[in-house]
């Protein structure tokens, strides 16, 4: 049944991002809370040595959508993603995007994965259209399967969703070091 | 209904494509569509009668005013409310959820002294309580949780059965003689489901409480008669009885009304205002519609409720009945659940349902492709979900110009959710 209503769901709904909300990658139990608390306030205890890790809880009040996000930054310059896992639960956009999202930060400095964050709010702010700078598409890689989302304002919070928690969990994480040391 | 074709044309909007395919509207639970007749009412304000109401001696004030006041009545003779000069029951509102924060508010005020003569009666205090249901609407709980929170008041509640439809015979042990207000949906915004009020309002009434029902799943599909029911407060919007948004009604029984104290201040709801005396409130309905309200948007509410008692409500309720039946058909479609009466008794056609393994919004989006309009998330109604065991669910709502075609349309798209998904 080709109509445009189908294709823009297959537009949208790439293999690449059913695929990867099926079998979705850094999903997992995200360490105990130290601090018993679970607000994402706490910084938790971290098994690396050399690091500081700090979890985000993010929620989406409209559908329910919801994770938590818990990295593990080093300590020393450059600051390094050491590790990094979620869990939680939503639609196929928002893990699909945390999937692809930790694939592309894992082992990226901090800097680098703000970097990326940019470039993805950029795109997810295009409205269909896509980024213009070809290399902030190449560096975004299998995010970019993301550009057809962009264009339905009610679902760019899904697929931002898993985004804002790596942010806010790398502040946590480097707020820490700076009250350690 | 033979004339659903006369009925559809009325509703210009219901003619588009939407992705290529005939627009298929099964959300009128969040809004219903607008009737040409609404459309033309609230611009034909604008273009002949637009001034102030119940100010002003020119003639465009006059006629604004017995145009707003004509359309309170219309839509008191659909809710079977007083619309007598001097006797009015129905308070303008901006919305369902206004009226039932002005509810709210005004009660609260009563609890903190104020208010004329007889508003004590409404006065809460520590130890006393309030019961609501789990099928509640947040525009519902919240109000009066807070209202709870600010007295002292406790929250109690009806539970649901396994439908998700309000439990009535739990009325005698949950309203108690502490309870004194209870405040009920009368057909669940999530499930559909018909609640049996009478016992509630019995009881609520055996203990001297008042009882408040949400009205708004109800008015637009069912005949209602808020003096049959016997219910005390009743809140409802315009927009989902094919009316304009902007629009609420609180419903109060007329000797309630006057006893009530205001819950907002200002320009017309004012006899006698001074520097050093306190003011002297108008009578209800005027007392609690302070300053400018939605005229075009009230007068064009008129006109739906008339065109609404033109159709008639037993026809409407009768058409829609079919439309239910056929959307209960979801329930047959591999892997779908259906959140709510599983057959068309006591219920309306306002289909809740979950699709097993795929996320109510992805089930939204793969809708709209084929041009199908439902509701997907929470619906403002959490702890009705929670008692499903899910966060969120999808929603077909049926309307009056909805064909057994369209349900059927819907629930061919359905089945193609999983294997597109879980492929």
């Amino acid at each position: 049944m080709a109509d445009n209503g189908t294709d823009e769901l297959e537009q949208m709904y790439q293999e690449v991002i059913l695929d990867a909300s099926r079998h979705p990658h850094g999903k997992g139990v995200v360490p105990a809370d130290d601090a018993g608390t679970t607000d994402g306030e706490a910084t938790v205890a971290a098994p690396h040595e050399a690091c500081s890790a700090a979890r985000s809880h993010q929620f989406n009040p409209t559908c329910g959508d919801e994770v938590t996000v818990h990295v593990e930054v080093g300590r020393d310059e450059p600051h390094r993603i050491e590790d990094i896992v979620w869990d939680g639960q939503g639609c196929s956009i928002s893990q699909a995007s945390l999937s692809i999202m930790v694939d592309l930060v894992r082992g990226r400095t901090v800097d680098e994965a703000m970097h990326l964050f940019d470039g993805f709010h950029a795109l997810m702010s295009s409205r269909g259209a896509g980024l213009d700078d070809e290399e902030a598409m190449d560096e975004l890689g299998d995010a970019t399967v993301f550009q057809g989302v962009s264009k339905y304002p009610m679902r760019i919070k899904c697929a931002l969703l898993g985004w804002e928690g790596l942010k806010d969990s790398m502040a946590k994480a480097l707020a820490a070091q700076r009250r350690a040391s | 209904m033979t004339d659903i074709e006369t009925i559809r044309s009325q509703f210009p909007i219901l003619g588009q494509r939407i992705n290529g395919h005939p627009l298929v509207y099964l959300d009128s639970g969040a809004t219903a569509q607008k009737p040409q007749c609404v459309i033309d009412a609230e611009s034909g304000f604008y273009e002949t009668i637009n001034a102030g109401v119940h100010r002003g001696a020119h003639t465009l004030a006059a006629r604004s005013t017995v145009a707003f006041e004509q359309a309170r009545a219309k839509v008191a003779r659909l809710v079977g409310a007083s619309s007598q000069e001097g006797g009015e029951e129905l308070v303008v509102t901006m919305g369902a959820t206004d009226a039932l924060n002005l509810l709210a508010t005004a009660i609260g005020n009563a609890s903190l002294g104020r208010g004329g003569p007889g508003a004590e009666r409404f006065a809460l205090k520590p130890g006393d309580e309030i019961v609501v249901s789990r099928a509640e609407h947040h525009s519902v709980l919240l109000p009066f949780q807070e209202l709870a929170a600010r007295t002292g008041a406790a929250l109690r509640w009806l539970e649901v059965d396994e439908d998700g439809r309000v439990m009535a015979d739990l009325a005698p042990e949950t309203i108690g003689e502490r309870t004194r207000i209870v405040a009920v949906t009368h057909i669940g915004n999530v499930t559909g489901a018909i609640t049996d009020i009478a016992p509630i309002v019995r009881r609520a009434h055996e203990v001297g409480a008042l009882f408040v029902l949400d009205a708004c799943q109800s008015v637009p599909h069912i005949p209602v008669d808020f003096h049959a029911l016997d219910v005390d407060f009743a809140a409802f919007s315009a927009h989902k009885m094919y009316g304009p948004t902007g629009v609420g009604f609180l419903y109060g029984r007329r000797e309630l009304l006057e006893a009530l104290p205001p819950a907002r201040f200002g320009g017309s709801m004012v006899e006698l205002a001074y520097m050093d005396r306190p003011a002297l409130y108008m009578d209800p309905p005027a007392r609690f519609e302070a300053g400018t309200q939605p005229v075009a948007q009230v007068v064009a509410a008129g006109v739906a409720a008339d065109w609404m008692m033109g159709v008639g409500m037993e026809r409407i309720a009768a058409h829609e009945r079919e439309i239910t039946d056929e959307l209960l058909g979801l329930g047959q479609v591999d892997g779908v659940r259906i959140l709510g009466p599983r057959t068309s008794e006591g219920r309306i056609g306002t289909v809740a349902f979950e699709v097993d393994g795929v996320h109510p919004h992805d089930v939204g989006q793969y809708l709209d492709a084929a041009g199908i309009a439902i509701r997907v998330g929470h619906h403002c109604a959490q702890p009705i979900h929670r008692h499903f065991g899910v966060f969120a669910s999808n929603r077909a709502s049926a309307g009056v110009y909805n064909t057994p075609d369209e349900a059927r349309a819907l629930i061919e798209a359905v089945k193609g959710v999983r294997p597109f998904f879980l492929r």
